[in-house]
């Protein structure tokens, strides 16, 4: 018998590691590039939202709190629909927080499972009933938790900004050394502003985003993805729809010599050696890590029609009325909140953006902090109130809402923040400028000033010179033509809080 | 390639070490502020022409062409080799140059054109927006790309390269901090244009100079002297002001047409002082020393605001 001829490639299954590995590692790539990119790459600031359109859990959320059709949420469906044929591939393969989160796998949990009481999956679960429930009640405050908004939030208000500070230290180090300046400046010219911001740019809270993500990854110590398996909102809903999944993973109990290899490297640890190897698909992120390593081949992924089983842990009706009236009770208190009955002076929104809506559209997402190109808006700390907590606000003495500018409303996914075409938002009232007679220098101390005057951006001025008390001239604010945008504000250069300050319009007279 | 720990700290702290080094080493060489590298403005032979009007026709660069011409060419102030900076005014981003907010782009770019050919290896254009990052202001302004045509480059704004500087003639200005190019270069060439503002009256070449200095607003207290304090100090070798239009209220940011003139107008001259005091006719004005930052300059010697003295050649073009 003639020898077989050998194939010059034969498919093994533990590529699929590395495929599923490049998959990743793509996705984060194409996350990466669109959140650098998607403002001064030539690419509309539309297409920089690729990710969080992609986001079923953000989408069905804003369509709950919205109660109506925003363009571009029904790219969500594609991602729902791959969950239905074969589970939470989004999860294992797409999520780049999920991504993130293997980068961080601690070695210690090399075959080995920690041991976490099963039913802490149900948390999850909760989570997610607490958010839609919500989102139906026109509030949007826990999408805190969404991981996209998470990730987005974190590299625009931490990473970056620290990142540009270590960079902009190293190159000023660097430039001071005659032969190296020339190099320099040109690594320079690459990086900004092309990557990195121009000017410095400030955070408000980076830290406390900084620390919230760190204890993310922190609980990988605890187990491998330990928020993907407990606490992801994103990854319950994409779960619950993975029970339907069409084709999911089955063992070959003849194959199967229960070496449990497949057990013990689950990323999720939801393959149970007690149950012959089995996995509930709500919670396997089709990762393929077993695949890779199964000495048998035992394993199959045939199509089904019958949803998988309910575990213990799947939230059940006792849970599920805990959640929503955890979400009615929350909501309501919500909406007791002191600053309700007095609007708060100091909370400017991004152009457009109507305070009682933008708390039931915003999606917390950041996406507007990360394309402003003047550092005015920031995910609120203490602004906005508990519910508005990292919603975007205008900061104005951090940065000034470019007149030429309208970014944010055209990078909003879910248009919280409306889409304004330039005419309009250059006419779109933000709040009202005053000056403070006591604290401006020309007004208290006949010093020469006029810096918020000269700096008003409109083609006429909103800010006047009375010259009746100083010979020098001392600002005065128009506001039948003031729009708030704030660069008075911004310029004004009495240290701390400035002598010229924009206020807010008002909750519903925008 | 695979990272060990041991590697990854080694490179590290290689990292650290370089950088930390380099900040004692920047620490141990002269202060910028020892001496400037550029020559002082070439005064006129006696006779010649002081300063220089070209008027009409529709191309900047004609204009520019032959107001430079008139005050003995661009080879008297720049040798072959030398470094340029050109500082136009480029306030903000988001205007067009109808507005007249900032620099006429052909202007700017007329500028580099004559000095590459007077035989300059390097000519960048720089300036340091107030509004909007100087990527947009440049791209709106027009000036980028006529510069990029001229054979110049932009010099973009950069922070590490901002120097401290004493200014030890200075009355109301003693130290600020520049942009260490324009300090370093060996020819300075100031562009500005026209354009009303209320604190100052009028901005024009000595008020476009504080585009150099860092922290403006701080300025602004006592800003005619310190003006006069900041020309004395970084003297530009050459001032061609571009009126191809000026702005006439609504300053100096502008956006209005109606405040717009267009004067097809270009003025150029060594005196930046006398520049000023010239442009100042431009709005109708007789008595250019109420514009105090010329008055100061005058009395300092920095240059002469009395026009009615020098010996001043109007072109007609086109």
């Amino acid at each position: 018998m003639a020898e077989k001829p050998r194939k010059l490639f034969q498919w093994k299954d533990r590529y699929w590691r590395i495929v599923r590995s490049a998959v990743q590692a793509l996705a984060l790539a194409l996350f990466l590039f669109l959140f650098l990119r998607a403002v001064r790459g030539g690419i509309p600031p539309q297409a920089g939202n690729l990710f969080l359109h992609l986001d079923p859990l953000a989408m069905l959320a804003g369509l709950l709190a919205v109660k109506a059709y925003v363009k571009g949420m029904a790219l969500a469906l594609l991602i729902l629909g791959l969950t239905v044929l074969l589970g939470r591939v989004w999860c294992g393969w797409i999520c780049p927080l999920g991504t993130t989160l293997d980068l961080f796998h601690p070695r210690r949990w090399k075959n080995k499972q920690p041991s976490i009481p099963e039913g802490a999956r149900g948390i999850k679960h909760f989570l997610l009933t607490v958010i839609l429930t919500s989102a139906l009640l026109g509030s949007l405050w826990l999408m805190v938790l969404d991981p996209l908004t998470i990730l987005i939030r974190t590299l625009t208000e931490a990473v970056y900004p620290a990142l540009d500070r270590i960079i902009a230290a190293l190159e000023k180090a660097l430039y001071a050394i005659p032969a190296l300046r020339d190099p320099v400046s040109a690594l320079d010219r690459v990086l900004r502003p092309a990557l990195l911001p121009a000017d410095p740019a400030f955070t408000a809270g980076g830290v406390l985003i900084a620390a919230f993500f760190a204890g993310i990854i922190a609980l990988n110590a605890l187990a491998p993805r330990f928020w993907c398996r407990y606490l992801c909102p994103l990854g319950s809903l994409l779960g619950l729809t993975g029970k339907l999944a069409i084709f999911r993973r089955e063992v070959n109990a003849d194959a199967c010599n229960n070496c449990d290899a497949c057990a013990r490297v689950c990323p999720t640890g939801t393959i149970r050696p007690d149950r012959g190897n089995a996995s509930d698909p709500a919670e396997c992120t089709m990762c393929l890590d077993c695949v890779s390593v199964c000495p048998r081949a035992a394993q199959s992924f045939p199509a089904h029609v019958r949803p998988a089983g309910w575990n213990a842990y799947d939230p059940g009706r006792r849970q599920a009325l805990a959640a929503i009236g955890a979400a009615v009770g929350g909501a309501a208190l919500l909406r007791t909140d002191q600053y309700l009955r007095r609007d708060l002076p100091h909370l400017i929104r991004p152009p457009g953006a109507k305070e009682n809506d933008l708390l039931s559209k915003c999606i917390r997402c950041g996406e507007c902090v990360r394309v402003c190109p003047t550092g005015v808006l920031h995910p609120s700390v203490t602004e906005a109130g508990v519910e508005g907590f990292w919603t975007p606000v205008v900061v104005a003495r951090a940065g000034y809402c470019l007149y030429s500018c309208n970014a944010c409303g055209h990078t909003c996914p879910v248009e919280a923040i409306p889409p304004l075409p330039l005419n309009q938002k250059q006419q779109q009232v933000l709040g009202a400028a005053y000056v403070d007679r006591n604290r401006c220098i020309a007004w208290s101390d006949h010093q020469e000033c006029l810096v918020c005057e000269e700096m008003c951006p409109l083609p006429q001025k909103a800010i006047t010179v009375d010259y009746s008390e100083f010979s020098g001239g001392a600002p005065v604010v128009d506001r039948t033509r003031c729009i708030g945008c704030g660069t008075c504000e911004y310029k004004c250069p009495v240290n701390g809080e400035a002598a010229i300050r924009v206020y807010a319009p008002g909750r519903d007279s925008v | 390639m695979k990272l060990t720990r041991r590697e990854f700290l080694r490179w590290t702290m290689l990292g650290a070490g370089t950088a930390a080094g380099a900040q004692m080493l920047a620490a141990c060489a002269p202060a910028a502020s020892g001496g400037m590298t550029r020559m002082p403005p070439p005064a006129p032979a006696p006779g010649a022409t002081y300063l220089a009007v070209a008027r009409g026709g529709d191309d900047p660069e004609a204009l520019v062409r032959r107001a430079v011409a008139a005050i003995g060419g661009m080879e008297r102030f720049i040798p072959k080799g030398a470094n340029v900076i050109i500082k136009p005014n480029v306030c903000t981003a988001g205007r067009a140059y109808e507005y007249a907010a900032t620099t006429n782009p052909w202007v700017v770019g007329a500028v580099v054109k004559l000095a590459r050919e007077a035989g300059a290896v390097r000519v960048r254009v720089f300036d340091n927006p107030f509004g909007g990052t100087a990527e947009d202001a440049f791209a709106t302004s027009g000036i980028a790309e006529q510069v990029a045509a001229a054979g110049g480059e932009m010099e973009y704004p950069s922070a590490m390269k901002f120097v401290s500087v004493d200014l030890p003639a200075g009355e109301a200005l003693k130290s600020t901090i520049v942009y260490g190019d324009v300090f370093d270069a060996d020819v300075l060439i100031n562009v500005p244009l026209p354009k009303h503002h209320s604190l100052a009256q009028l901005t024009i070449g000595m008020k476009n100079m504080l585009g150099v200095v860092r922290d403006r607003p701080l300025m602004h207290a006592s800003l005619n002297r310190k003006l006069a304090d900041l020309n004395q100090f970084l003297i530009p070798t050459l001032t061609i002001v571009d009126a191809v239009r000026i702005l006439t209220a609504n300053g100096p940011t502008g956006g209005n047409l109606q405040d717009v003139r267009k004067l097809d107008t270009v003025i150029a001259t060594h005196d930046g002082v006398a520049a000023d005091a010239y442009a100042t006719t431009l709005f109708g004005w007789e008595d250019p020393e109420r514009l105090l930052y010329v008055k100061y300059g005058a009395e300092r010697g920095i240059g002469r605001s009395d026009l009615e003295n020098l010996q001043i050649e109007e072109i007609a073009v086109g």
